[in-house]
């Protein structure tokens, strides 16, 4: 990540581009593990003794769970850094802000579709209304869709950083109702209670669930350093070009026009002059 | 100038305002500003909207029968071994025996299943009670047989959160328990 008072011309680096490689890697061997290596999810049933399970559709897990948990983890740090914003009142912390909201704001939206398509053949639905999980989620999705939209609408840069900030800051309050529904509301969702938190999995589908972690948190790594230098070009270009501006400004006009705007008479100027 | 010159003059602020977006840009954003807020406000009426639709077990369901009248309710439960697949109102439907604990109930359900339907597995049902006893609840082997049957839908899968190979932690029931 950029330094507080680092100036990058460049999105790329040595660094960002080796993690950008493991992440591509890892993305590899992550497709290896989940989709030829691990098993589809089959059990015999206790008292039935006939086959059941998700099968295949279990392969979406390794997609659909790190997607969540990361998402939660953009959204949070766009929290810290709005705490930035309003306390700071720097560029570092809007600019970080801004990217790991987006970065979120995306995996959301990867996390409604992925979920989605999951549903379809688990659950026999695409969507369902009055889904506490579902719903919760929805609305995170479009508290943050709000938030974006909100960083286009003014053009005063530090108000619409406080704007932001304090829209984040209300968000977020909706991630503990995402992740807790499923305990909370049981009997109001379709969506199954924490695998991890009771360790229902193991093995292969265990080692493979924590390298999808892994692996998605370096793409998330690589995505969000690579926001926040676009973001921090962005405001450098913005800086550079008021700065261009004004120097533009003051070469245009000369010392007798800039005393006449504001209101200098020329005998004033005599004596005050030694 | 100097210093002792007199008051100085007001400063002249040349710095430039920034630029206003493009109004096309600012109207974009304000139009989705609003489309947002009324998603929001859309998700939050369909889910208040269906708050009564949390889902009632079997033993609640048969319970508050009375009070649930012909009214349309969602109805969790495992479905017992010994589905029979049949014709009602000119349409396919699935007729088996909904449990959870001791408690039955019997369903006719119209239309397809969903495609991990199996005894066993937990479900959620949406429909309404129906009082009289179809034909159609004569080939299931452990009917409930009290007069009344769900008649549903509309029918999801309420899976477990366990991928262990053995691991199938689900509560017993009825006579598959």
């Amino acid at each position: 990540m950029a330094g507080r008072d680092e100036r990058p011309g460049t999105t790329g680096s040595r660094g960002s581009r080796l993690l950008g490689c493991v992440a591509l890697a890892s993305l590899v061997v992550l497709g290896v593990l989940a989709f030829f290596l691990t098993g589809p999810d089959v059990r015999i049933h206790p008292t039935t003794g006939e086959e059941f399970g998700q099968f295949d559709a279990v392969r979406m897990l390794y997609l659909h769970v790190p997607m969540a948990v990361l998402m939660y983890a953009s959204f949070m740090l766009c929290a810290a850094a709005s705490v930035g914003v309003l306390v700071k009142r720097t560029p570092w912390w809007d600019v970080m802000a801004h990217s790991t909201a987006e970065v979120g704001t995306v995996l959301c939206g990867l996390v409604l579709v992925t979920g989605s398509i999951w549903g379809r053949p688990v659950w026999n639905t695409w969507w369902e209304w009055g889904d506490v999980r579902l719903m919760t989620t929805l609305v995170l999705f479009l508290l943050f869709a709000g938030y974006l939209a909100l960083r286009r609408t003014t053009t005063d840069p530090r108000r619409q950083e406080r704007q932001a900030a304090v829209v984040a800051l209300v968000a977020v309050l909706d991630i503990p109702l995402v992740n807790r529904s499923v305990a909370w509301w049981e009997n109001r969702t379709l969506h199954q209670r924490s695998t991890l938190e009771e360790l229902k999995i193991e093995d292969l589908t265990l080692f493979t669930l924590m390298f999808s972690f892994l692996t998605f948190g370096l793409v998330v790594w690589w995505l969000t350093l690579q926001r926040f230098r676009v973001g921090w070009l962005e405001r450098a270009a913005i800086d550079h070009a008021v700065g261009s501006a004004i120097a533009d400004r003051r070469s245009e006009t000369s010392a007798d026009e800039l005393d006449a705007a504001i209101g200098v008479t020329d005998e004033q100027v005599g004596e005050a002059s030694p | 100038m100097t210093d002792d010159a007199g008051p100085e003059p007001p400063s002249f602020d040349l710095t430039p305002r920034p630029a206003r977006p493009a109004s096309g840009t600012r109207r974009g954003a304000l139009t989705l500003l609003l489309l947002l807020v009324g998603g929001m406000v859309f998700v939050l009426l369909r889910t208040l909207g269906d708050a009564s639709l949390f889902f009632y077990d079997v033993a609640e369901a048969v319970e508050l029968r009375s009070e649930l009248g012909d009214g349309r309710f969602r109805v969790v439960g495992t479905p017992q071994p010994g589905l029979v697949v049949t014709e009602s109102d000119g349409g396919s439907a699935v007729v088996f025996t909904l449990c959870a604990g001791d408690v039955l109930a019997d369903v006719v359900h119209q239309g397809d299943p969903a495609e991990l339907f199996q005894p066993g597995v937990p479900v959620v049902l949406q429909g309404a009670w129906t009082a009289g006893r179809p034909t159609a609840l004569d080939g299931l082997s452990n009917a409930a047989g009290d007069g009344w049957y769900l008649r549903t839908d509309h029918m999801v899968v309420k899976h477990d959160n366990d991928y262990r190979a053995d691991g199938a932690e689900l509560a017993p029931c009825g006579a598959a328990g």
